[in-house]
C-alpha cells in the first residue's frame, strides 16, 4: 500500500500534468475559442500575479507552515506603489525596489511572528491580515488609486514577439509581465534546488527536529522563507500594478485561498516537506485552465469559490490520509517474537581464545 | 590507560527546574571499545546522550575531555565535528530526501559555500556507505526503505565526518533478529577499526552480546563502570535498581473472586498473547519499561484503541468494547497518565470539578443543572472520600494536595465504575501526595472496587499492588504475587 502510495506521490505532479491536459481538451470540445493563442495569452496574462506568489507560497508550504496574510499584503502593495508613483517618481527601476521593499518589509513581520515568537502561522498571518488590511483601508478609504503616470502604462504594455492572433486585428505578443514570472520560476528553482537554504527548507520540512539535530537553523530559515515570500510578493505587487494600471485596495480579498488551492493543487503538502516549482506551475496552469473554462462554458462565477473549496479540502485530506495510515503502520510496541537469547560477549572471547 | 580514552565525562550534572536530572555523573569510553549505557526508565540515560551531543549544556563543574582535549561549550555541530555521532532512536532523518541527501546533509551544514554540488553529493553518500561496506539505492526516497535500511543510512551519515564515537540509542528496537544480528556484526567492524559504540538498550541478552564495559545509572546518579565479566543479569539488575524511596506497605491479599477476564487478547504492534484476571477487590499492578506496552493494552481494554483478537469476560459475561463510552457503560473507567495530577480546574469550586464527568446525571430534562441533585452528589463523595474541609464551594487551588487529588478522583468515581484503570497515577508529585493516593486507591478496593494500577516506578507497585503483572516487549512476562516482592525480582522480569 505504502509503495503505492509514493509511486502516487512520486509521479504527483504527472499525474496533475495529465489532468490539466484532459480538461484542457474537454474545455476545447465544448468551446473552440479556449485554444486560441488570444484566450491562452489572456488566461496567461491574467494569472501573472497568482503564479508569481504560487512560488512563494510553496516555500512557505514547504516548511509546513501557512500564509493567510497574502491577499491583504499585495494589496498594501499595489497601494505604496501607486502613491509613490503619483507622488514621488514613477522611475521603473524606483517603483519596483520600492514595492519589493514593502513586500518583504511584511514578510520579515510575518516570519518574525513565526519564528521568533514561535506563534502558529495561521494565526500569525491571520492577524496581520487583518491589520494590512485595516490600515490599507484606513489610508484609502477605499478609493481607487488613478492617475498611474504614463510611462509606467507604457512599460506594463510592452510585449516580446509579434504574432497576429485569430479574432483581433492588432498582431499582440508575450506581454512582458511574464518575464518577471520566469524569472521568480526560475530564482524560487534555483534556490530549492541548488543552495543550502532551499535544501534546509526541504528538511525542516521533512523533520524538523532531526533538521535542529544537525545543527540546521531552522528558526532563520523560517524567517527567510516569509520574507522571500514578501518580496516575490512585492513583485507581483508591482506586476499587478502595471496590467490593471490603477490601483483597487479592495481587489484581492479572498484571494489568498486561490494561491493556497493552486499550490496544493500542484502536490505540495500543507504538512510540509513535498512540492516543486515544476509541479507548482503545472498546478497554477490547472487552476488557471479550471476557473477559465468554468467563464467559458458561461458557468456561473460563484461556482469558482465552490471550486477553490473543494480543491483545498480534497488534496489536503489526501495529505492527511496518507500520513494518518503511515503513522497506523508504525509499530508502537516492539513485540518480543523469538525467545532465543544471543550468547554473551565473553563466550564468544572464550571461544576465540581456544581457537 | 588514561590516555588510550577517547571520552572522559567528569562531574557531568543536569538541572532542570525543579528536578536533579544528573548528579555528577562520570562516563568513561575507550578507544574502539563497545560501551552499554544501562538504567531504568528515568534513571538520565537519554540527558546525557544530549549533553554529549551538545542539545542540552551541563551545570556548571563539568568536563568534559575528548581524546584529553577539554571541551568547553558543545554545540550540536561541534559535536559531529569531533567525531561524534549521535544515531537517535527514531533515526533523525527526512523521509522526504533522498538516500544520498539524507546521508551527506550533515556535509554541508557550517560550510562556507551555499551552493549545492549534487555530484558531490552522491560520491559524499557513496563513499560513507563503502566505508562500512554497504550499498544502498542514492537516488531513493528515505521513506520507501524498510526500517532496517533507514537504520542504515542513520549509521552512514555518522561516515560523512571521521567519526570517533557512535551513540545508539536502542538502535535493535525495531529490527528483526537476523536484521540485529547484521548490525552487530557492522559494529564489531567498526570496532576492529578503532571506532567506539556508546550502546543504549534494554535488551540484556544484546548488551552482554556486543559489549565490552557496562556504565550504570540509577535515578540520575553514577553507579559504576564494570566489565563484561564482573557482571551477570542478577548482579546487573540489583545495580540498576533499588530505589530507596520508602512507601507505606499494604498487606497484600490473596483473592479468588474473578470479576473481569482477559483473554489471548492481541494487537498488532501493540500486545501480543495477554491474558489474566482481576479479582474483586483487588489492586492489580501493571508494570514493565516504557514501550513495553502497558498503556497500549489499558487503552485497548478501555476501548480507545480496541484489540484485534482476543476474549474479554466481565462477571463471566463476553464483553465486546469498541469504544470509550461502552466501557464507561460497563463500569469501566480509565484515568490517564497525569490526569490525577492535572485534571483540576483549579479556579472553579469543588462542586464545579466534582461535577464534570455527570452533567447529563445531574442536570434536568431541559437540559439545565440541577442544583439539588448537583449538591447530593458532593455530599456523597466529600462524605465517602472523607475530603477536608467539607465546604462544597471552596476554590480548589485552596486545597492541599491529597484533597485535591480525591477531588480529581470523585469525578472519575463519579460514573461509579467497578474497575479503575489507573496509568502513573503519581507521575510528578512529591512523596507525600503519592503516599495520600496509595492510601485513597487501597481504600477505594476494600470498598470492593478492582483497580488496574500501571506504573513504572517499583516502589510504588510493590507498595499498593495485591498481584503484578510485568509486561516485556509486548508480552506478559511474568505474574508476581505481591507478597514480599523486591524490585529485583520485577526487574528481572521486566529486561
Amino acid at each position: 500500500m505504502n509503495r503505492i502510495l509514493t509511486t502516487i506521490r512520486k509521479s504527483k505532479e504527472m499525474n496533475i500534468l495529465l489532468v490539466l491536459i484532459v480538461i484542457s481538451i474537454i474545455i476545447s470540445i465544448f468551446n473552440g475559442s479556449f485554444l486560441t493563442m488570444g484566450n491562452l495569452l489572456d488566461v496567461v496574462k491574467s494569472n501573472i500575479v497568482l503564479a508569481i506568489m504560487s512560488m512563494g507560497m510553496l516555500l512557505v508550504l514547504l516548511t509546513g507552515g501557512i500564509d493567510v496574510s497574502i491577499a491583504s499584503v499585495i494589496s498594501a502593495v499595489t497601494v505604496v506603489v501607486g502613491q509613490f508613483m503619483v507622488h514621488v517618481s514613477s522611475n521603473i527601476v524606483l517603483v519596483f525596489i520600492v514595492g519589493v521593499l514593502a513586500g518583504s518589509l511584511m514578510g520579515l513581520i510575518n516570519g518574525l511572528l513565526i519564528a521568533k515568537l514561535k506563534i502558529p502561522p495561521i494565526v500569525a498571518t491571520l492577524g496581520t491580515m487583518s491589520i494590512i488590511f485595516g490600515v490599507v483601508l484606513y489610508l484609502t478609504n477605499g478609493t481607487w488609486i488613478t492617475g498611474i503616470p504614463q510611462n509606467f502604462i507604457d512599460f506594463g504594455r510592452v510585449t516580446i514577439g509579434k504574432f497576429n492572433v485569430a479574432g483581433s486585428d492588432q498582431p499582440t505578443g508575450i506581454p512582458i509581465q511574464f518575464l518577471f514570472l520566469v524569472l521568480a520560476a526560475a530564482l524560487t528553482w534555483f534556490i530549492l534546488k541548488y543552495t543550502v537554504i532551499g535544501r534546509g527548507i526541504y528538511a525542516i520540512g521533512g523533520n524538523k527536529e532531526s533538521a535542529e539535530r544537525i545543527g540546521i537553523n531552522s528558526d532563520n530559515l523560517t524567517l527567510f522563507v516569509y520574507v522571500y515570500e514578501g518580496f516575490l510578493i512585492g513583485l507581483a505587487g508591482v506586476v499587478h500594478t502595471s496590467i490593471m494600471r490603477q490601483v483597487d485596495p479592495n481587489a484581492f480579498i479572498g484571494f489568498e485561498l486561490q494561491v493556497i488551492a493552486a499550490v496544493v493543487l500542484g502536490g505540495a503538502s500543507v504538512l510540509g516537506g513535498y512540492g516543486s516549482v515544476f509541479g507548482t506551475l503545472v498546478g497554477v496552469s490547472l487552476f488557471c485552465v479550471i476557473n477559465n473554462g468554468l467563464i467559458l462554458m458561461h458557468i456561473p462565477v460563484y461556482w469558482q469559490k465552490i471550486v477553490v473549496g473543494v480543491v483545498l479540502i480534497t488534496s489536503i485530506s489526501v495529505d492527511v490520509i496518507q500520513k494518518r495510515m503511515q503513522e497506523k503502520k508504525n509499530v508502537r510496541v516492539d513485540i518480543d517474537e523469538n525467545i532465543q537469547r544471543f550468547a554473551r560477549t565473553s563466550v564468544s572471547k572464550e571461544v576465540k581464545t581456544q581457537a | 590507560m588514561a590516555q588510550n580514552m577517547l571520552l572522559e565525562m567528569h562531574h557531568v550534572s543536569k538541572t532542570f527546574p525543579g528536578v536533579k536530572a544528573l548528579q555528577d555523573i562520570q562516563l568513561e569510553i575507550q578507544h574502539g571499545e563497545i560501551h552499554a549505557l544501562i538504567g531504568e526508565n528515568g534513571a538520565g540515560k537519554s540527558t546525557l546522550i544530549k549533553i554529549l551531543s551538545g542539545v542540552y549544556q551541563p551545570d556548571e563543574g563539568a568536563e568534559i575531555f575528548i581524546d584529553g582535549e577539554l571541551q568547553k561549550d558543545i554545540t550540536p555541530l561541534g559535536s559531529l565535528k569531533h567525531g561524534i555521532a549521535v544515531i537517535y532512536q527514531d533515526f533523525s532523518l527526512f523521509p522526504n530526501l533522498t538516500v544520498a541527501e539524507n546521508i551527506a546533509m550533515v556535509s554541508r551544514i557550517g560550510r562556507k559555500t551555499k551552493i549545492i554540488n549534487w555530484k558531490e553529493t552522491h560520491n559524499i553518500a557513496k563513499n560513507a556507505l563503502a566505508k562500512l561496506e554497504l550499498e544502498l539505492p542514492l537516488g531513493t526516497t528515505l521513506s520507501e526503505l524498510s526500517v532496517a535500511k533507514q537504520q542504515l543510512v542513520a549509521i552512514a551519515r555518522a561516515f560523512v565526518n571521521d567519526v570517533k564515537l557512535i551513540v545508539m540509542d536502542e538502535p535493535t528496537s525495531a529490527l528483526s533478529r537476523g536484521e540485529v544480528e547484521s548490525l552487530f556484526s557492522i559494529i564489531r567492524n567498526l570496532k576492529e577499526r578503532g571506532i567506539s559504540i556508546l550502546f543504549i538498550s534494554h535488551k540484556l541478552d544484546e548488551l552482554f552480546a556486543i559489549s565490552d564495559r557496562f556504565t550504570i545509572l540509577r535515578d540520575g546518579k553514577y553507579i559504576g563502570t564494570f566489565g563484561e565479566e564482573e557482571l551477570d543479569d542478577d548482579r546487573l539488575i540489583s545495580l540498576m535498581v533499588g530505589r530507596r524511596i520508602e512507601y507505606k506497605i499494604f498487606d497484600k491479599r490473596t483473592l479468588n473472586d474473578p470479576l473481569f477476564e482477559v483473554h489471548n487478547l492481541n494487537k498488532a504492534g501493540n500486545f501480543k498473547d495477554i491474558s489474566f484476571t482481576l479479582n474483586r477487590g483487588e489492586i492489580l499492578g501493571i508494570t514493565g519499561l516504557v514501550g513495553a506496552g502497558r498503556s497500549e493494552l489499558a487503552q485497548a481494554i478501555f476501548g480507545l484503541s480496541p484489540s484485534d483478537t482476543g476474549e474479554i469476560l466481565l462477571d463471566g459475561e463476553p464483553l465486546h468494547i469498541e469504544s470509550p463510552e461502552q466501557s464507561v457503560a460497563h463500569g469501566i473507567s480509565y484515568i490517564p497518565e497525569n490526569r490525577l495530577t492535572e485534571g483540576l480546574v483549579l479556579k472553579k469550586s469543588m462542586t464545579d470539578n466534582i461535577c464534570l464527568t455527570v452533567l447529563n446525571k445531574i442536570s434536568n430534562n431541559r437540559g439545565l443543572i440541577g442544583k439539588e441533585a448537583q449538591h447530593e452528589l458532593v455530599d456523597t463523595w466529600i462524605h465517602d472520600l472523607n475530603i477536608k474541609p467539607n465546604l462544597p464551594n471552596m476554590i480548589a487551588s485552596k486545597l492541599s494536595g491529597g484533597n485535591q487529588q480525591r477531588i480529581v478522583l470523585s469525578k472519575w468515581l463519579a460514573t461509579e465504575p467497578k474497575i479503575l484503570i489507573v496509568d502513573e497515577p503519581t507521575n510528578g508529585i512529591d512523596i507525600g501526595a503519592k503516599a495520600d493516593i496509595h492510601q485513597l486507591l487501597r481504600d477505594l478496593s476494600e470498598q470492593g472496587m478492582s483497580i488496574i494500577v500501571i506504573s513504572s516506578e517499583l516502589p510504588e507497585i510493590l507498595a499498593i499492588a495485591d498481584r503484578v503483572l510485568v509486561m516485556r516487549r509486548g508480552r506478559i512476562a511474568a505474574t508476581l504475587d505481591g507478597k514480599n516482592l523486591t524490585q529485583e525480582e520485577i526487574m528481572k522480569e521486566a529486561l
